[in-house]
């Protein structure tokens, strides 16, 4: 598929939400393409930089997601202090966050893919990122469906950085704790020379996307996030077809949730932003070769099995790599500083399955 | 790459299919309620969902 016919069908489908939704929908739709398009155009993979760190003691990757946390909370903790009714990504240190950020980065390393990086893998057209997208859905459906069980085995309030030390306190909390990971990183990695550690696509890819996480919080009025929207269309699914009841639940029954699920899903923004990323990773990758390797049948089990754990397991951490790691970290949350040690440790033992399962050679 | 394009076809048209159910179940969209184009400055705190949200 050639790339103007795509970007004919992006432009309507936006025109259709100005005239339809609202120009809020339609702004939001397209910081979504260009998320996408950043994503697969500069092939920024959050589950890709952790693996090159482990396996080839690469830090290029980590470095740059270093890079976006940093520009991102730049951007966005002054705006939160400047405009009370921006909101942070805060969420509660708990349990479920402890077990869901392991299993995440434990599967996210087998599905080769976290919530973004599915995303715009399926929007390139990566057979298996399309097959595990459903499975994420259902899996955080069901994640959120279980949530309360969860939250009962352990939960205390959220902790806002923002809220504590103001903006220039949480920038040098969050600034600090980032040049702790960068400089544990090269010492792993044992590089010399900025030509070994920073990388031209993975420093511009850490710009543009900061700047939209940025836009995104401005316009939408909080982080950008992933998993909910997945988690809404499978609960939009489940309850048409009667096999789920949303009163019974605690988290579909809050009048928010409750609406939501009500409503057109073109009014939900992570739904939006989410089928811009699509839409703008197929974007870029129109007109070039496929990235889909051939997989065994046990491959895709495994693949597949995967991605529905890291639905489930994104929606007991409260959120993915993007609602936790860089909306959480970026706006002061210390539910994202307790991600990601703990999926980074899951990305341990996920390599070894990878591994196992033959993953690399395929 | 035959297989591949089977797969992507189905996995566009299934989330057009989705978008148009969605659309023809869901209530009509109210535009009198538009929200404001940017909410920073708008005073109106967002009451979006959002994966951080523990309900």
């Amino acid at each position: 598929m050639r790339r103007l016919p795509i970007a004919a069908l992006a432009a309507a489908l936006l025109f259709v939400l100005v005239w339809n939704v609202s120009v809020r929908q339609a702004a939001l739709f397209a910081i979504g393409i260009g998320m996408g398009a950043t994503l697969a155009g500069a092939r920024f993979g959050f589950t890709t930089g952790w693996r090159n760190l482990i396996v080839a003691r690469d830090p290029r990757g980590v470095v740059g997601q270093a890079i976006l946390l940093a520009l991102a909370a730049l951007g966005s903790m002054p705006l939160l202090v400047q405009f009370p009714e921006l909101k942070a990504a805060l969420a509660p240190p708990s349990v479920s966050l402890v077990v869901g950020a392991f299993l995440f980065g434990l599967t996210m390393q087998i599905a080769d893919g976290c919530g973004s990086g599915t995303l715009y893998k399926a929007g390139m057209g990566v057979p298996l990122n399309m097959g595990i997208l459903p499975l994420f859905a259902l899996g955080s459906f069901l994640g959120s469906v279980h949530l309360d069980r969860w939250l009962a085995l352990g939960v205390i309030e959220p902790v806002g950085l923002v809220d504590h030390f103001g903006a220039a306190g949480a920038l040098v909390a969050t600034f600090a704790g980032l040049a702790a990971a960068v400089v544990l990183a090269l010492a792993w990695s044992g590089v010399k020379g900025h030509a070994s550690w920073l990388d031209r696509r993975w420093l511009w890819g850490a710009v543009l996307l900061a700047a939209l996480a940025v836009l995104n919080l401005v316009v939408a009025g909080q982080p950008w996030g992933v998993v909910y929207g997945f988690g809404l269309w499978a609960a939009k699914l489940a309850t048409a077809a009667e096999v789920f009841d949303p009163a019974a639940s605690m988290f579909w029954s809050q009048p928010g949730n409750a609406e939501i699920l009500r409503q057109s899903v073109l009014l939900d923004v992570t739904s939006i932003t989410n089928i811009g990323i699509l839409a703008g990773a197929l974007w870029v990758a129109a007109g070039t070769a496929s990235a889909g390797r051939q997989l065994t049948a046990v491959q895709w089990l495994i693949g597949l099995a995967a991605g529905f754990v890291m639905g489930y397991s994104s929606r007991l951490a409260f959120g993915c790599n993007v609602g936790a790691m860089v909306s959480g970290i970026s706006t002061g949350s210390l539910h994202g500083w307790l991600w990601v040690p703990l999926a980074f440790a899951g990305t341990l033992i996920g390599l070894r399955v990878r591994r196992r399962f033959g993953f690399d050679a395929a | 790459m035959k297989r591949t394009a089977y797969l992507k076809s189905a996995f566009w048209g299934a989330l057009a299919l989705f978008l148009a159910w969605d659309h023809a179940r869901a209530p009509r969209i109210d535009l009198r309620f538009e929200p404001p184009l940017i909410a920073a400055g708008s005073g109106q705190t967002s009451t979006a969902g959002h994966c951080a949200l523990p309900k």
